[in-house]
This record gives C-alpha cells, sequence and structure tokens, in this order.
C-alpha cells in the first residue's frame, strides 16, 4: 500500500501547491487589474493538460491496477484448492454470531464429527486457512482486520477467501456488512497457535463436538459437503 | 432595469400571470423559479434534518450509550434520552436517505437545475410547465411519505441507505417503516424522472437563438448530463423499490434466498439493481456541482473557463463510464475475478476525465485575476476537498486495498468528502452566488466568510479524520466501536471528530441567519452584481415572470472575462448576448 499512499500523496500535493501559488499570488490587485486572457483551448494548452493528464493515469492508475491484479492472481485469488495441507473451514453466518466447522477426523464435513465452534476460529500458524462462507438470514461480511481482508457471506450462495498466520495470538473477527440492530455485537475471536498446541486443542474440541452431537437437532446440521456445496 | 409586461408571443408557455397571484397558483405554480424556489426550501429543510441526525450520529460515536443533552428526552423518551441500537440504526439509515434523495437531490437538481436552466439558456419556462409542477408535488408525496414512517410501529427504516436485501425485506425488517421507505424511494424516482425529461427537452429544444452546445454555461451541460443519467438509471432503482415492495408486501422471493429459507431469489441481484443505479447517482449528484463550480472558478477568476471543450467532452466522458464502474461497490461479495479486475479498469479508466475536469479548473485559476467572494470561496474549496475525496477513490478501486477498506470509516470519509463536502460546498456557492437573482437582494459577504471558514475548516477534520479511523479498520454503522478490543484505542479519536462535527453543524446556523436576514433586509442587488455574461444577469433580479421580454441572441460563449473588447469599453467581461460594434 505504500505506493498508493505514495503516488496519490504527490498528486495530492501536486494540486495544493498549484492551488496555494494561484490563490496566493494570481488575486485582483492594483497590479493585476485583469487576467490573462486564453480559453486554454491552444496546441500547447491541449498537449500540456493531455499530457499531465496521462502521466497521472499511467503513475497511479495503471500502475495501481497492474499490482493489484498480479496480488490477486498470485495471493488473494488464488484459492489452496490443491493444497491438502491448508486447513478448510466452514463459516456460517447468522443474526449475530459466526459458526466455524472443520471436518473432524474422518476429513468430511457434514458428517456426525465435524468440529465446530461458535464464535472462535482456531488456526494452526504456518499453514493456509481456507475458508467457505454461507450466511442463514441476511449478508454478512466476515472481517479480519489484522489479516488486511474480509469477505461477504450472503445468503443463497458460498463465498470463499484464504489467509495464512504466520503469528500465534488472539485477532479480532468482525462483522463488517451492516446485519440488523446488534451488527455490532457480532465479533468471534482467531486464535492462531503452533501447530502442536493448536492439535491438542482441536482433540478437546473433537471431544466437545461428539459429545455435542445431537442427530434430532437437524437445524444445528449447517455442514456442506466442501467439493460439491450439498 | 425594469419589469415590463410580456408581449404577446405565441410560442411563450402559457402562464396565470395576474399581477397579484393568489395563494393557490402561488403554491401551485408552473413558474420554473418559483418551483426551483420550492425545490430550495424543501432541500434546505431536509439538509437541518439530516444535520441533526449526524450530530446525534456523532454524539453517539462520542460518548456511546450516555443520554444526549437537551434534546435526548424529547427524542428518545422510552430510553431516558439514550440512543438506543435500533434508533441509532434508523439514524443512520435516514440520515443518509435524507441527505442524498430529500437534500442534496432537491436543492441542486430540482432547485438549481429548475432556477438556472431556463434562465441561463435564455427561454421563458421549462419545456413543460406543468410537468415541472408534478415533480415537485411528487417529491413532496415522498418527503411525506418519508417522514411519516417516523411514526409506525418499530420506527422508521433500518437497513441502511442501502437497505441490502435480505436485511430490507421482511427477514431483517419485519415493521412497516421500511415498506414506507421503498415507497418514499420510489415516489421520489417518479419525481426525479419527470423532472429528467424537462431538462432534456428544455435544453435541447429552447435554447435561445445562437446558443449552440458550445455556448452552453457549462452550469448547463451539468443539468443536461446530469437529467440523461437520472433518466436512464433512475428507473433501475424503481424497478429494484418494486421488486422489494413485493417481496415485503406479497411474499414474492426476488431477494429472498438461505439456507433456511428455501427460496429462488438472490439477495445479489438487488446489489446489482442498486449500484447500477447507485454509482450514477454519485455523477448524478456530481455533474451539476463540477458544472457550477467550472462556470464559478471561470467567473471570479476572471478568466475564461480553461479548456472548455475538453471540459465538456470529460463530462461526456464521465457520463458514459459511469454505467460501467458500479461493480467497484461490490468486490468483496465473491465476484468472479474476471468482473472484478474489468471492473477496476474501469473505475481507473474513470479517472481520465475527472483528471482532466481538474486540470481545466486549475488551468482557468492559473495567471487568472480572483475576486475572492463567498461563492469563489467556496468554489475554491470543493477543488481541494473534491481532490482528497478523488484521491481516496482510487484506495477502494484498487481491489487489493478495497478488500480492507472496504465498509470501514475510510469509505465513508471518501463519500462525505464527495457526497457531503463537495456537494455542500457547491450548494453553497449555487445559493450565495444565484440569491442575488432568486431574490432579489445580496447576501452579507461577511457572514458568508463566518459561514465558509468553520465549514471548511470542519468539514477537512470530520472527514480526513475518518479517513484515518477507517484506515485504523473501524466498520460503518457500529452502535458502539468501542465493543471491538482493537477499537477501542479510537475512541479519542471519534471524540475529536464528533467535536469537529458540532463546529460544522453550528457553523450552518450562520448561514440560516444570512440566508432568513438577507432575503428581508440584504442589499437590493443589482441585475448584475458579480458582472459576469450569462444571460440571467441580463435580467432584472429578480427576474420577472416570464424571464425575456424579448428572447436574446446569442453571439458568443459564457465565459468572456478580460476579453480585449471589453476592456476597450472599460469593464472587463462581455455578455452572451452584447453585440460588440
Amino acid at each position: 500500500m505504500s505506493y498508493l499512499t505514495l503516488s496519490t500523496g504527490i498528486a495530492f500535493a501536486l494540486l495544493v501547491l498549484v492551488l496555494a501559488v494561484t490563490l496566493l499570488f494570481h488575486r485582483a490587485r492594483a497590479r493585476r487589474p485583469h487576467a490573462h486572457y486564453t480559453h486554454g483551448d491552444g496546441l500547447s494548452a491541449r498537449l500540456l493538460t493531455a499530457a499531465v493528464a496521462l502521466t497521472l493515469f499511467l503513475a497511479i492508475d495503471v500502475t495501481l491496477a497492474v499490482r493489484a491484479t498480479q496480488h490477486l492472481r498470485e495471493r488473494f485469488w488464488n484459492y489452496p484448492d490443491a493444497d491438502p495441507n491448508a486447513l478448510r473451514v466452514e463459516v456460517t453466518a447468522r443474526q449475530w454470531a459466526w459458526t466455524f466447522r472443520t471436518a473432524g477426523p474422518d476429513g468430511r464435513f457434514a458428517t456426525p464429527d465435524d468440529v465446530v465452534t461458535l464464535g472462535d476460529l482456531h488456526v494452526p500458524i504456518g499453514r493456509p486457512v481456507y475458508l467457505k462462507l454461507r450466511a442463514k438470514d441476511v449478508v454478512h461480511s466476515l472481517y479480519l482486520p489484522n489479516f488486511r481482508t474480509k469477505i461477504d457471506a450472503i445468503p443463497g450462495s458460498t463465498t470463499r477467501l484464504w489467509f495464512q498466520a504466520d503469528e500465534a495470538g488472539r485477532f479480532e473477527i468482525g462483522c463488517a456488512q451492516h446485519c440488523g440492530v446488534s451488527h455490532y455485537k457480532m465479533r468471534g475471536w482467531l486464535i492462531a497457535a503452533p501447530e502442536d498446541a493448536y492439535r491438542g486443542w482441536l482433540a478437546r474440541a473433537e471431544t466437545d463436538s461428539r459429545l455435542r452431537y445431537d442427530p434430532a437437532d437437524v437445524t444445528a446440521h449447517e455442514g456442506w459437503d466442501w467439493e460439491t456445496g450439498r | 432595469m425594469t419589469a415590463s409586461p410580456p408581449p404577446p408571443d405565441a410560442a411563450a408557455p402559457s402562464h396565470a400571470a395576474s399581477p397579484s397571484p393568489s395563494w393557490v397558483s402561488r403554491v401551485f405554480s408552473t413558474d420554473h423559479k418559483v418551483i426551483g424556489k420550492q425545490f430550495l426550501f424543501l432541500g434546505l429543510a431536509f439538509l437541518a434534518v439530516g444535520g441533526v441526525m449526524a450530530m446525534l450520529i456523532r454524539w453517539q460515536l462520542a460518548r456511546p450509550g450516555q443520554p444526549v443533552p437537551l434534546v435526548g428526552r424529547l427524542l428518545f423518551p422510552g430510553a431516558g434520552g439514550v440512543i438506543s441500537p435500533a434508533a441509532y440504526t434508523s439514524l443512520f439509515t435516514m440520515h443518509g436517505t435524507i441527505m442524498i434523495f430529500f437534500a442534496v437531490t432537491p436543492i441542486l437538481i430540482g432547485g438549481f437545475g429548475n432556477f438556472c436552466v431556463p434562465l441561463l439558456i435564455g427561454t421563458r419556462d421549462m419545456a413543460f410547465p406543468r410537468l415541472n409542477m408534478l415533480s415537485f408535488w411528487t417529491m413532496a408525496v415522498a418527503t411525506a411519505t418519508l417522514t411519516a414512517s417516523f411514526f409506525v410501529p418499530l420506527g422508521a427504516a433500518q437497513s441502511g441507505w442501502t437497505a441490502y436485501a435480505t436485511l430490507s425485506t421482511a427477514i431483517g425488517a419485519p415493521g412497516a417503516g421500511q415498506t414506507m421507505w421503498t415507497v418514499a424511494i420510489y415516489f421520489n424516482g417518479v419525481s426525479t424522472v419527470m423532472g429528467a425529461v424537462n431538462y432534456i427537452t428544455t435544453v435541447v429544444r429552447l435554447r435561445a437563438p445562437g446558443m449552440s452546445w458550445f455556448r452552453l454555461p457549462l452550469t448547463v451541460w451539468g443539468f443536461f448530463l446530469t437529467s440523461i443519467l437520472n433518466a436512464l438509471f433512475v428507473p433501475v432503482i424503481a424497478a429494484a423499490m418494486v421488486l422489494l415492495f413485493f417481496d415485503r408486501v406479497f411474499g414474492t422471493q426476488f431477494f429472498i434466498a438461505g439456507s433456511t429459507i428455501r427460496a429462488g431469489g438472490d439477495p445479489i441481484l438487488y446489489q446489482h439493481l442498486f449500484w447500477l443505479f447507485g454509482h450514477p447517482e454519485v455523477y448524478i449528484l456530481i455533474l451539476p456541482a463540477w458544472g457550477i463550480v467550472s462556470d464559478l472558478l471561470s467567473f471570479f477568476a476572471r478568466k475564461p473557463a480553461f479548456g472548455y471543450r475538453v471540459t465538456v467532452w470529460s463530462l461526456i466522458g464521465v457520463v458514459v463510464l459511469s454505467c460501467v464502474v458500479y461493480g467497484h461497490h461490490m468486490f468483496t461479495t465473491g465476484m468472479s475475478p474476471l468482473l472484478g479486475e474489468s471492473f477496476m479498469v474501469l473505475t481507473m479508466i474513470i479517472s481520465v476525465p475527472t483528471s482532466l475536469l481538474f486540470l481545466n479548473w486549475l488551468g482557468t485559476l492559473w495567471r487568472g485575476a480572483a475576486r475572492m467572494r463567498t461563492p469563489m470561496l467556496f468554489c475554491v474549496g470543493l477543488v481541494f476537498t473534491f481532490g482528497i475525496g478523488g484521491l481516496t477513490g482510487l484506495y477502494l478501486a484498487d481491489i487489493v486495498a478495497d478488500q480492507y477498506l472496504h465498509d470501514t470509516y475510510f469509505v465513508v470519509g471518501h463519500f462525505h468528502l464527495i457526497m457531503a463536502a463537495a456537494l455542500l460546498l457547491a450548494s453553497f456557492a449555487a445559493v450565495y452566488f444565484w440569491f442575488p437573482k432568486m431574490f432579489g437582494r445580496m447576501m452579507s459577504e461577511r457572514l458568508g466568510k463566518l459561514h465558509f471558514w468553520p465549514t471548511f475548516l470542519a468539514l477537512n477534520v470530520v472527514f480526513g479524520g475518518q479517513l484515518l479511523i477507517g484506515w485504523a479498520g473501524m466498520q460503518r454503522r457500529l452502535y458502539d466501536p468501542s465493543a471491538y478490543e482493537f477499537l477501542a484505542h479510537l475512541l479519542p479519536w471519534n471524540v475529536w471528530i464528533s467535536r469537529a462535527a458540532y463546529v460544522l453543524g453550528a457553523a450552518q446556523l450562520v448561514f440560516v441567519v444570512n440566508f432568513f436576514v438577507s432575503l428581508r433586509w440584504g442589499k437590493p442587488a443589482s441585475a448584475n452584481p458579480w458582472e459576469v455574461g450569462t444571460l440571467e444577469w441580463t435580467l432584472p433580479s429578480p427576474p420577472p415572470h416570464h424571464n425575456f421580454d424579448v428572447i436574446p441572441t446569442v453571439v458568443r460563449g459564457p465565459h468572456e472575462l478580460g476579453h480585449p473588447d471589453a476592456l476597450a469599453r472599460g469593464k472587463d467581461w462581455l455578455g452572451q448576448d452584447e453585440v460588440v460594434s
């Protein structure tokens, strides 16, 4: 983002400079009774305008678009579909909470051994975390401020996001899309831990989830098959 | 110059031209100048309402959960003067709705569009005077519906001014307030389209002889191009409102889907419809402002507008491109990479005509002989704030930056710098500039400057501060940001932003005083107090009912300031219809 702030900062500084010069010096005064008469439609004026506009366009817009496209293709939109090592998580958003579901020992979603947590997303550091999101009621947006990213969760569709934690810690999860009166309370925690600690937590969570599983409570069976979406 | 009776002219639009019009013919007037003033007063009244809501929002963000002083117990009696989460949600929803649809739209397009377009092109009224009247009264129905929605059970709409489905359907908003909101926006749109058709026809058909397209004041270009966008895209939101109304009232499922609600609709469809209108809407509002500022910078720099034709083609370029950039509002909906990258590139391209426009403004100021009167101050202020607003738009067009900044206060600061700061500065410039022509009296320069400086400084602190707390990650539309640990340290920032906002609000009282005092006691205005050449200034202030005794013949463009022929005659401007022998 430094190129973004730098390039737009320079453009803004130039604007302020020209504005300051004209406002300080090009005012109606005794020794400047009237303005320089020009319509600014001569060839040189037009060439100058075009040259400045083109320079700004190339230096800021084109550069930003190219860099952003690169980043998107290499990183943000390059989902770890082929990476068996990635932690896959199904996220269900509802007013006003996040539910996180991992596949459990059988490696398949929407089975009784799924590991389900409410509000807390536990991840290991050093490997990709791959989220797929759905919403039960209204549009929400999973927001990871420390990871500088977010993705909407939309009723009727499945969206996805991936990131990787490289440091252990507790990072806040927010909702970024207005989702009703208690939107501001729709928080959660991302708990990133070293692989060992994560596995220790996972073992306890698997037991918890197995004990909590209720075959009759079908509304709680929110998982779906990772690949087919059914 | 004195008003003289209209000459018998079969081509003149029919008026009830009695010398002392009755109450009915004054209220239900077909005179574009009266209708313009009606829109202006309506817009200014709702600007005050929306402004008070902004103050309440700022109070809650600075002092979360504390009772509002002075008016709290009156406004929120059930909660002991505290703004509840539900009330707060209604406040930001209605603040946005009112400011965009019921304040800025009527002030700029309804008010100044009506007042200026016929006068500036040299005709006696709009092409369809009765449609014009109907446009105002349709807007009145919309405002009445919106106002009534505050008093129904569950209160006014709460799904944000964007009213994203499914939050705005019965799933998220069961009350009648949201339904009335869709009706109000629909009628607001009907009014706007009536106006748009009228402006387009008027500019195409009723220009005075010699008023060729490239002799039009840029103000008229602004209103004309805005009207084209209005005619094309307001029907899109009207359609979205109809579908949303059906979903809410008749149980259809255009926008409803979900894992618990099995239905065939798609909430994303609503976002497409909304932003297909919503992004052009930004340009709908800013084009008149750009036109007005382009003219006024020339008038007060005493110099022809730099690169007039390039400016016109840039405005047209913005209009064309504005139709194909709306997807940048939806970068976080998981749109396909092809769509995302296309919208990013198209959004970047729209900065080319915008920067040409900007460079022409600076070119106009360069080597001018600027008279720093109140309208000029507001225009220069606009150039500055629009500079920040425009450049921060690049951050949001860049998808990598946007996926962090989307739905944060960075977005709020960015669009307020344009939709609030730039549009208000342009609106105030227009009021100070045309007030003498509208009401026949000058506004006070001293109070005008006293209005400008706190307004300009405070709005940069408010919206600049919003950019910073957005950069720090604070989301929009949070009742209490300190619910988040990572936002708790921003409270002092919010306190200072709120203080600046109160200054901004208080500064508007200077404008209110100036407006009403000048209306009654202002210095009587001469026909041409600003010494400029566009056609409205050839008329007495205020102009007679029929505007022009004789339709003028236009011989030159609108910005002949500092022309050698004029200097030879001991002044520095030439009128558009002035014959120099």
